[in-house]
């Protein structure tokens, strides 16, 4: 029996629904329906095409003439919704229906479910519809979702049965294929991968990727997404691969990779990771300085990472109003043998951004810094790992950037630092082979960003709009003992800075962006005078991306 | 002997070579002759190790500031050497007439023949020990299976030809070792008792059989058959690497105290020196109680022979221990 105090009546409503009033529940995958019929009369929340009884006993229904009974399911609705607005409809959740499902587990499905089971009302229970419609789309194995709101058993008033009706995808293989550009980095990309979808039934994603670089970079990778993994509450990810990175012209080195990385934890805060690698440095250009030398060969890495992002800015791309705070902890040597690369590395970065209320106009504030440390029997007097370093410089835009001290404006790749000159091969040419960049344990960054738009309005049509940016970063060394001989007032002294303005063009793929600096660095000469000498400089940053999905 | 270029000698030269072992500076077989070379050249330098990149052909190298000598450029390091003018022990030697069929001697025959023992005829226990003992294990025993089948692979070792390849290399090893003793003689060095290059490789070669590979090992054995060659060694091992540091390198041509006693060949066996003097020592032992038992045993029969035989003729009865053959030397 419907209890009429928390349903909808059935009789007719003596006013009429107001057709401008906003429809909260206006989706095309939450129907309503009869009991006894679910597939030829779904209601959807809408004014002109309200049909069919909502949440109505099926022994009240008698044969009526089909206009008639959609003016009576029309006029259950509007009082549905006035009882809605006015104030919360008390239902909870009875019953969950899953149908469609041939391959995939229920219980797969059932744990994006189970936000219904705490819902109190008809407001919360459409909104968690919409949260589970959503979830179970983002499994990528279902063609569509319907959900249906049903009555619940006549002797249980008050409560109503979802009905979840899933299309398992009929083509499980998919591809994609995208080209990446970056400037002066070498690391124009050509990306293909494949993904094949819910291959066991638990909504497992399986894909392989490929890409290929400039200059003889690639990776190579294949991984598996579990989005329940034995009662696990947070998806679980792992992923084989293997790279190559080039870093010959910066620092005379090529980094090849083959591990194993998985995903333990991930949540929207909080992310836990754990990858075991095997890494082997090689100089196959024997030109490489000293340090480097030293550092070439094979490494173990097994290594835990726990990673604590909030961003609560309005826009990675230009914000203009939040704030963002990344942790990132890691700390290698996660095994029994005392042989592995033992590490442990910290790195932070906090941004916050001042609304300035004209031309759109805002102030980022930014600062970062990082610290990297071997542990174990004579760490102090053992160089960290080379790939583990911090490096500052490059082409990406540290107002985009966030996590950790990467990136500065003016300041070519892996350009701020340390660095040690090569080797010298015919001794009769009197030119140096240039330097290697040797990156540092301890980097600190820091940034002051005015955007702003542009007074005219086709730039702020395309959202073209010009910043004001001044930036500082230093890099230091830390370990051989080398932290004895560090102090606040030589790290301040050979800081390095740069102001410059710039023009941002975003696009729906990438920002691309032009800017003039000026940098410098504020250095004590051995007479204890201070100088300063500025350069300008022209760069051009750029990330271009492009790519093309396609089914199988 | 050697020749020092002058705007080098303020920069201090580093060897990088493979880590020690077995007592000897570097165990590796590349690596230990450059040691040697430098210590007959009285050239200082110090001494580096890389335990992580057993695969690479650039190791061993000389480096001093920007300047870097690798062993994969210009026939090796030793050359390298010579040809940038640092320092150069056969600029009296190349012209000798026997200098290049020795050389290509020591370097094919004798370092394929140490090259096998080392990875496939000894299981290579001795070769993960000097290359892969600072690796993590799954890496070090890739990268030791890899290098085990790369060596097959160079030596031209099948499952077919496995045993006639081995007979072959010994047989070379062997008629080496033969040509190398005749050369040496009693002499300190190879050529005209001055060192030289082909010394310092020889020497590498013939301290790493003796003090890395095991003591069943074929190729130890044949070696150990020439004395003349494992005097020299041991002579010039304790000269060059026992007696001083690495800055500064030994007076090769004096005479070590007295305290040092050479006793030549005696010290080489087949079996270690520790375990000859255990197992004397336990059988001189048993060997003497033994005896003790044997003698109370033929005195008692003696007793009970003139107890029961006595009053007859005991001058006919001769108490005979010497035709017992005993000797107690």
């Amino acid at each position: 029996m419907s209890n009429p105090d928390s349903l909808p009546d059935v009789t007719p409503l003596k006013s009429k629904p107001d057709p401008e009033h906003p429809k909260p529940f206006n989706t095309d995958d939450i129907d309503e329906e009869e009991e006894e019929d679910g597939d030829e009369n779904d209601v959807e929340y809408d004014d002109e095409d309200a049909k069919g009884e909502v949440f109505g006993e099926p022994n009240r229904l008698k044969p009526q003439s089909r206009e008639a009974q959609f003016r009576s399911e029309k006029l259950k609705m509007d009082s549905l919704l006035q009882r809605m607005q006015s104030g919360p409809v008390s239902v909870r959740v009875h019953d969950v229906i899953i149908k469609g499902n041939t391959k995939t587990k229920d219980h797969v499905i059932e744990a994006e479910t189970e936000v219904l089971n705490n819902v109190g009302s008809m407001q919360e229970l459409l909104k968690a519809s919409q949260i589970v419609n959503l979830r179970l789309q983002a499994l990528e194995i279902f063609d569509s979702v319907k959900i249906t709101l049903d009555s619940g058993p006549p002797e249980l008033p008050g409560t109503a049965n979802v009905i979840i009706e899933v299309v398992e995808t009929a083509s499980p293989l998919s591809g994609q294929i995208g080209a990446y550009t970056k400037a002066e980095a070498r690391s124009s990309t050509v990306e293909g991968s494949l993904k094949y979808k819910n291959f066991f039934g638990y909504g497992d994603l399986w894909d392989g990727s490929l890409a290929y670089g400039y200059d003889h970079s690639a990776e190579l990778s294949a991984g598996v997404f579990l989005p329940r993994f034995k009662g696990l509450v947070t998806p679980v990810t792992a992923r084989a691969y293997l790279l190559s990175q080039d870093w010959l012209k910066f620092s005379s080195y090529k980094e090849r990779s083959m591990g194993l990385s998985l995903g333990l934890f991930s949540t929207p805060y909080h992310d836990l990771a754990y990858n075991l690698a095997w890494r082997t440095l090689t100089d196959p250009s024997q030109m490489s300085s000293r340090s480097i030398r030293r550092q070439l060969g094979h490494n173990l890495l097994s290594s835990l990472k726990y990673t604590f992002k909030f961003d609560r800015r309005n826009s990675t791309m230009r914000p203009t109003r939040g704030y963002a705070f990344v942790s990132t902890t890691q700390i290698g040597g996660l095994t029994p043998d005392s042989r592995s690369l033992r590490f442990l590395r910290q790195e932070f970065d906090l941004r916050y951004v001042v609304p300035l209320g004209f031309y759109h106009a805002a102030l980022n504030f930014g600062v970062s810094g990082g610290v990297v440390f071997p542990w174990g029997n004579g760490f102090s007097s053992r160089p960290s790992s080379l790939p583990e370093r911090f490096f500052l410089g490059g082409n990406i835009s540290p107002v985009c950037a966030l996590g950790g001290p990467t990136a500065l404006w003016g300041f070519k790749t892996r350009g701020l630092g340390p660095t040690e000159p090569k080797r010298q091969v015919n001794k009769e040419n009197a030119e140096p082979s240039g330097v290697d960049f040797l990156g540092g344990d301890l980097a600190v960054t820091a940034l002051a960003d005015l955007s702003f738009d542009l007074p005219f309005r086709w730039f702020r049509e395309k959202g073209i709009h010009a910043h004001v940016f001044a930036c500082a970063g230093n890099v230091a060394k830390l370990t051989e003992n080398e932290y004895r001989n560090i102090s606040v007032q030589k790290f301040v002294e050979s800081l390095r800075s740069s102001v410059g303005v710039g023009l941002v063009v975003p696009t729906s793929l990438f920002r691309m962006e032009k800017f003039w600096t000026l940098y410098w660095s504020l250095a004590q000469a051995k007479t204890g005078v201070w100088h300063a000498s500025p350069v300008a400089s022209e760069h051009f940053g750029s990330y271009i991306g492009c790519q093309q999905n396609f089914g199988i | 002997m050697e020749q020092v270029v002058g705007e080098r000698e303020a920069e201090e030269f580093t060897v990088v070579a493979r880590k020690p072992y077995f007592d000897l500076p570097t165990a590796c077989p590349i690596c230990l002759p450059l040691f040697i070379y430098l210590k007959l050249a009285h050239f200082p330098f110090r001494l580096s190790f890389n335990s992580i990149f057993p695969d690479s052909d650039q190791i061993p190298y000389v480096e001093s500031g920007t300047y870097v000598a690798y062993n994969n450029e210009n026939s090796g390091v030793v050359e390298c050497l010579k040809k940038d003018g640092i320092v150069d022990l056969d600029s009296e030697f190349q012209s000798a007439p026997d200098w290049v069929s020795m050389q290509a001697m020591i370097n094919s025959w004798l370092a394929d023949a140490l090259t096998y023992e080392l990875w496939v005829g000894t299981d290579g226990r001795s070769a993960y020990k000097i290359y892969y003992s600072d690796l993590s294990w799954p890496i070090g025993k890739v990268l030791f299976l890899k290098q085990v089948y790369s060596v097959k692979q160079r030596l031209g070792i099948t499952k077919d030809n496995a045993e006639h390849r081995e007979d072959e290399i010994y047989r070379r090893a062997k008629i080496a070792y033969g040509a190398l003793s005749t050369k040496l003689g009693e002499q300190n060095f190879l050529f005209d008792d001055r060192p030289s290059s082909l010394d310092a490789t020889f020497l590498g070669y013939v301290l790493v059989t003796l003090h890395a590979l095991p003591d069943t090992s074929v190729l130890r054995s044949k070696l150990l058959e020439h004395d003349n060659i494992v005097r020299y060694a041991e002579k010039l091992k304790t000269e060059l690497i026992e007696s001083g540091s690495s800055s500064s390198g030994p007076q090769f041509r004096s005479v070590p105290s007295s305290s040092t006693p050479r006793k030549g060949s005696s010290n080489w066996s087949s079996k270690p020196k520790s375990k000859p003097k255990r197992e004397k020592t336990e059988e001189e032992k048993t060997f003497k109680r033994r005896a003790k038992y044997f003698l109370a045993a033929q005195l008692l029969a003696v007793l009970l022979f003139l107890s029961v035989m006595g009053g007859y003729d005991s001058g006919d009865m001769e108490l005979d221990d010497e035709d017992e053959g005993i000797s107690f030397n």
